[in-house]
């Protein structure tokens, strides 16, 4: 049976790691909610910005332009910006539209 | 199985109940949880160009209407406000590409994933309205 689990954002910061715990569905209608969650992080350079994607259900062409947009911001300021626990299904995603091959995964948060 | 039809107001708050009826309709008709997943994707996207494109938001509906055919499904996603200049888009639809991410572009990646996920997509634009035809036959 399909889960309507809410969107929701988990935010904490250690050892230099600021981290964002998303799950539930990131489409259209949560993309204010993330940007601001985003806001006082995407140009701090004294963190390293990870995204925890393990517990999202859904992502839609919103939600993946603004990974697309972190990954412009960090990249800019010289930053590190780790994605982590892709879903199989949001990987399928992250693959057609390219995305993937931009993309720094998993434990290299710790590097 | 008879045709459903549904009608959202046209904001992003009520796209995830389109989804959620999608879901209903295809497991009814078998559809293999990886076509579900695709068919989510693709309605959403035509959703949000209807809400994104559509007209002054708060006052529009959607319209869609999920047809069931001999091992296909066509779902048909229609909204009133300007007529939205989909062979433009489409034509400007590709995956990201560039040789660092200052290259990538934010945004456009919702007609590609359409015609990535679906088996076809039409889109017919009259005065004042404007439909889009998503095709996934069963695998």
């Amino acid at each position: 049976m399909m889960k309507m689990v809410p969107f929701a954002i988990q935010q904490s910061e250690q050892d230099g790691v600021y981290t964002l715990k998303l799950s539930g569905e990131l489409d259209l209608s949560v993309v204010p909610q993330l940007q601001k969650s985003l806001q006082h992080v995407l140009e701090r350079t004294d963190v390293a910005l990870s995204l925890h994607l393990g517990g999202l259900t859904y992502i839609d062409s919103t939600g993946i332009g603004i990974i697309v947009s972190i990954l412009k911001a960090r990249d800019a300021i010289n930053a590190p910006f780790y994605v982590q626990e892709i879903p199989s299904s949001i990987r399928r995603l992250f693959d057609l539209t390219g995305l993937s091959g931009y993309l720094k995964e998993g434990t290299e948060a710790q590097g | 199985m008879k045709a459903i039809g549904l009608q959202i107001p046209a904001q992003a708050e009520y796209i995830d109940v389109a989804r959620s009826c999608l879901y209903g309709v295809a497991v009814k008709l078998g559809f293999t949880f990886e076509d579900i997943e695709d068919m989510k994707v693709a309605l959403s996207e035509a959703c949000n160009n209807a809400v994104l494109h559509g007209g002054a938001e708060g006052q529009e509906v959607i319209d869609i209407s999920f047809q069931p055919g001999d091992g296909v499904l066509v779902i048909s996603v229609t909204n009133n406000g300007p007529s939205f200049l989909y062979e433009t888009a489409k034509h400007d639809s590709l995956p990201l590409q560039g040789q660092d991410s200052s290259e990538l572009r934010v945004g456009g990646l919702g007609i590609y994933l359409m015609e990535a996920l679906m088996d076809e997509v039409s889109v017919q634009s009259l005065e004042g309205s404007t439909e889009v035809r998503l095709l996934k036959y069963k695998s």
